[in-house]
């Protein structure tokens, strides 16, 4: 039993799976978006060389930070987005609840955030600062819409919060997205998560040209490392989350494979495309977007599932 | 009438108090200590063996349930941390005072929980009233008197409201003598209505519900920090909430849509004070909103009328109790070394405070809801109740239930922020130069923290195997109801342990390969001045600033929606005409008489 937790937990669909995955999908990113800029783009194994020379440089403390919270928030970071990966991948591949449910993966994700803006602030940088308190206004922004989106499923479901469930009753009645409030469910959801993954046009806290990569401007070596891993990793988690939610989850037999392939895969251009088309907006804009856009359309989604349309 | 173990819960703190008032202050800590330490005792002694109840000219004046014995022995544990926590740090001014009001609440509250006669409960329910303004006039700021002026027309005011709730129920069956937990009245005509709301306002205004929350902020502002901690944040919550389950489960049965209102009041609460919090400069006034928008979780589930949302909303109560109070006295910590609690004037203080820094960030995870602390399972189980009780509903009814559900999940968000900013402004960020000597809490602070800090972890850890299984099932099953199954899945124990491992490895790989070099902060060159320290306040401006919210907070700002603030406005416009017309005139005042006679004539003829 407990091998078989650590086998989920560190190699597949957790740690190493999602980290390798993680990094091939960053380097599709990358090569996307030199397309889209009339580059050649880096070769397949770029991401991997950059972690692993990352670990081999120094790292550079701030005297004046809270030096254990600036060490342990990337890692936390990590075992965060590890643990979501492994309920999230648990439920896709096997069917199976584990160790929490849809609310714990919701409270889960803000918690990626709580270690952002820990890890950032703790430096006293004030560019960090800053990068780290629009961290959590963009999180404000998108979490309205974010537990909008999640209440779609549920209530489509028959009030059921459990991701095997869930696959379950798309496995039953179909894929969740085949229905009006599913559509627009989805289509808010991947506005969500280009926010919670800080892509274009959401990447207000790291901000290059003004804020320097916000809070992670004062992080490098192995810490920097971990940090960009992370990054990476977002792009497995998400994805598979909205396939979990709205897709029917994969299947893996026959022609099967092809499909979930391109759902993924489908999922993760689309977010590239919107990173490459769209510059960044201002962090209040952002919020009048979700607030006062996003989150009523995802509402009416939720309006329509309780009428079960 | 025998002495038992009830009556000592009462007597001992009396008694204790008024010893107090003839002896010197370390005698008085002293003996408060071993008191409560006793108290402490006898109520594990009732959680093992019940009680006897205690009858006088035979009526039953003091009973325990389960419900009871939940209640007093968290009230034992809170005020017994609290006072480690009170033993060095008092402000010396009022030490003599604080140490003969502590006992006094204690036993007050203890009486309040004991009673199951409407007189002794009226009584003891307003005593701790007149303790909770006593320790606000305690309190050193300017704003002091007038913040406990209002703390005492607002819990004063609505202890009205109780007497007249429970006449009305001795009213409609005046069989029962007075005793008010037998049996249930159905809410049907306008008298047990108005019973009903006469409790329900004195529940909310004890606990902070909306609308008669405005007094938790401001005695949360100017009051002497441990009484903060130890009565806004515990023991009126405690109180507060006990009385909300006692209308709902053996006094009243509502229809349904008594919840759906109780719990739309529920979600107005939790979001309206978390707003507010978001936007405070006060550290202790972001806590006191706080303290409010908690409320809101419980009165959701112990108001919802679903099994596994009460018994969240129980949970939720001794949870908050236990991180607000933890919240409280971290602060309070900071404060006693820094000498301010504006937040704009700290910052940086993690690496000189670091205990308190730990428990202060564990109380902020467990109430913003972070697994696997405490906060996050009493929130999970409301949620699930709301859903729970959506399931079975009509249209209408689920997309209200979603609604106050939706609210209730994006305060927890709003809570987080609130927090971040906290912590932020508190502990991280630049430290001001001024605060470079800041020593560490004294002993007894961190060792009274640590302990609220730890039981966050506790009870996050082992909710189920721990105060679910001892104390909120027992309850349940005594009041027969149906423990529902769970709809959602979730193992505290094996999240913390599949973090916890995934941590110690990234530890390891870092530990494996880090090459550290400490250097300035680095600000592309320029030198990292003071002056661009960022405080952490500001972090939510533009929500302040976005349209309409603007219009709302500047509305709340100006006390526009302050209960105690329109109503004494009303109450003074309306003396201010009767002093216009009592100008001196003799002539005025005949024809005051004249036509007040004729208004009399007219309405009894």
């Amino acid at each position: 039993m407990i091998a078989w937790i650590l086998f989920h937990l560190f190699v597949f669909p957790g740690m190493l799976f999602t980290g390798v995955l993680g990094l091939l999908v960053g380097w599709l990113d990358r090569k996307v978006s030199a397309w889209f800029q009339f580059r050649v783009g880096p070769p397949l194994f770029q991401n991997f060389n950059d972690f692993f020379k990352l670990l081999g440089k120094e790292t550079i403390i701030v005297k004046s930070a809270v030096k254990s919270v600036f060490v342990v928030a990337p890692l936390a970071a990590f075992a965060v987005l590890t643990l979501i990966a492994t309920i999230i991948g648990l439920a896709l591949f096997y069917n199976e609840g584990f160790a929490g449910d849809m609310f714990v993966v919701m409270y889960l994700t803000m918690t990626f955030s709580v270690m952002v803006i820990l890890g950032g602030s703790s430096t006293g940088n004030v560019y960090s600062s800053i990068g780290a308190g629009r961290e959590m206004k963009l999180l404000l922004a998108d979490e309205l819409a974010f537990i909008l989106v999640f209440l779609v499923p549920i209530v489509k479901s028959g009030y059921q919060v459990q991701f095997d469930q869930i696959l379950a009753y798309q496995q039953n009645a179909g894929a969740i997205i085949g229905s009006p409030s599913g559509i627009i469910a989805f289509i808010v959801g991947i506005l969500c998560i280009q926010a919670k993954m800080t892509l274009a046009p959401f990447h207000i806290p790291e901000a290059e040209t003004e804020l320097v990569d916000g809070p992670f401007m004062e992080y490098s070596g192995p810490l920097l490392a971990f940090w960009k891993l992370d990054h990476y990793m977002m792009y497995v988690i998400f994805p598979f989350l909205l396939v979990l939610l709205f897709l029917g989850g994969f299947n893996l037999t026959g022609i099967g494979i092809l499909w979930s392939v391109l759902k993924y895969v489908g999922i993760v251009v689309v977010m590239i495309i919107i990173k490459n088309t769209n510059p960044r907006i201002r962090i209040d804009t952002a919020l009048n977007f979700f607030w006062k856009y996003a989150s009523p359309l995802a509402f009416i989604g939720v309006i329509l599932a309780v009428l079960g349309v | 009438m025998q002495i038992n173990e009830l009556i000592l819960l009462i007597a001992v703190p009396l008694i204790v108090a008024v010893i107090n008032i003839f002896l010197p202050v370390i005698l008085r800590k002293v003996l408060n200590f071993l008191s409560l330490a006793y108290l402490l005792f006898l109520s594990y002694q009732l959680f093992r063996f019940g009680a006897v109840s205690v009858s006088l000219y035979d009526q039953v004046l003091f009973n325990v349930d389960k419900l009871s014995i939940f209640i007093l022995v968290f009230i034992q544990i809170l005020s017994f941390i609290i006072l480690i926590f009170s033993l060095k740090g008092v402000e010396k001014n009022i030490e003599k005072a604080f140490f003969i009001l502590y006992p006094l609440t204690v036993g007050f509250c203890n009486g309040v929980i004991v009673s199951v006669h409407s007189l002794s409960l009226l009584i003891f329910w307003g005593l701790t009233g007149i303790t909770l303004y006593l320790f606000a006039i305690l309190g050193n700021s300017k704003d002091a008197p007038d913040s406990a002026k209002k703390t005492m027309v607002v819990v004063g005011g609505s202890d009205v409201f109780l007497i007249l709730g429970l006449i009305l129920i001795w009213f409609l069956n005046p069989s029962k003598d007075w005793q008010l937990f037998n049996g249930s009245i159905q809410l049907n005509g306008w008298v047990p209505y108005i019973a009903f709301f006469g409790l329900l306002i004195a529940a909310f205004a004890k606990a902070g519900g909306f609308p008669l929350h405005s007094w938790v902020p401001d005695f949360s502002k100017d009051s002497p920090v441990e009484s903060v901690a130890f009565l806004p944040a515990s023991l009126d919550k405690l109180l507060g909430i006990y009385l909300l389950a006692r209308i709902v489960l053996s006094i009243f049965k509502l229809p349904p849509v008594m919840y759906l209102i109780i719990i739309t009041l529920g979600a107005l609460t939790v979001i309206t004070a978390v707003m507010m919090a978001m936007i405070q400069h006060n550290g202790r006034k972001l806590l006191g909103y706080h303290a409010v928008s908690q409320v809101g979780y419980m009165i959701m589930g112990v108001g919802s009328g679903s099994v596994l949302a009460i018994m969240g909303g129980l949970f939720h109560m001794v949870n908050h109790t236990i991180y607000k109070s933890n919240l409280f006295l971290s602060l309070g910590s900071v404060e006693k070394q820094t000498g301010t609690n504006n937040l704009d004037e700290l910052g940086g203080l993690g690496s000189k405070m670091p205990i308190t820094f730990v428990t202060a960030l564990i109380g902020a995870f467990a109430i913003s809801g972070i697994p696997p602390f405490n906060g996050f399972y009493s929130k999970w189980m409301i949620y699930q109740g709301i859903l729970d009780l959506a399931k079975g509903s009509s249209a209408g009814f689920q997309i209200w239930l979603l609604i106050c559900l939706i609210l209730a999940i994006f305060g927890s968000a709003l809570t987080l922020a609130s927090f971040m900013k906290f912590i932020h402004a508190i502990f991280l960020g630049r430290r001001p130069e001024k605060l470079d000597n800041i020593q560490k809490a004294p002993a007894n602070q961190w060792i009274a923290t640590g302990i609220l800090a730890t039981l966050c972890i506790v009870f996050g850890l082992f909710a189920m195997q721990i105060p679910i299984k001892h104390f909120i099932r027992p309850i349940i099953n005594e009041y027969g109801l149906e423990v529902p199954v769970m709809l959602g899945y979730y193992n505290p124990t094996l999240v913390l342990l599949l973090f916890g491992s995934v941590l110690l490895l990234g530890l390891l790989i870092y530990w494996g390969v880090r090459k550290v070099r400490f250097d300035e902060i680095y600000l592309g060159g320029m030198d990292a001045l003071e002056h661009f320290r960022v405080t952490g306040t500001e972090f939510y401006n533009e929500i302040r600033n976005m349209k309409p919210l603007k219009g709302i907070y500047n509305g709340a700002e100006k006390k526009y929606f302050d209960i105690y603030d329109v109503g004494s406005k009303c109450s003074f416009s309306i003396t201010r005409f009767f002093k216009a017309i009592h100008n001196g005139q003799l002539q005025l005042y005949n024809l005051w008489i004249v036509l007040g006679m004729l208004i009399l004539l007219w309405v009894v003829l």
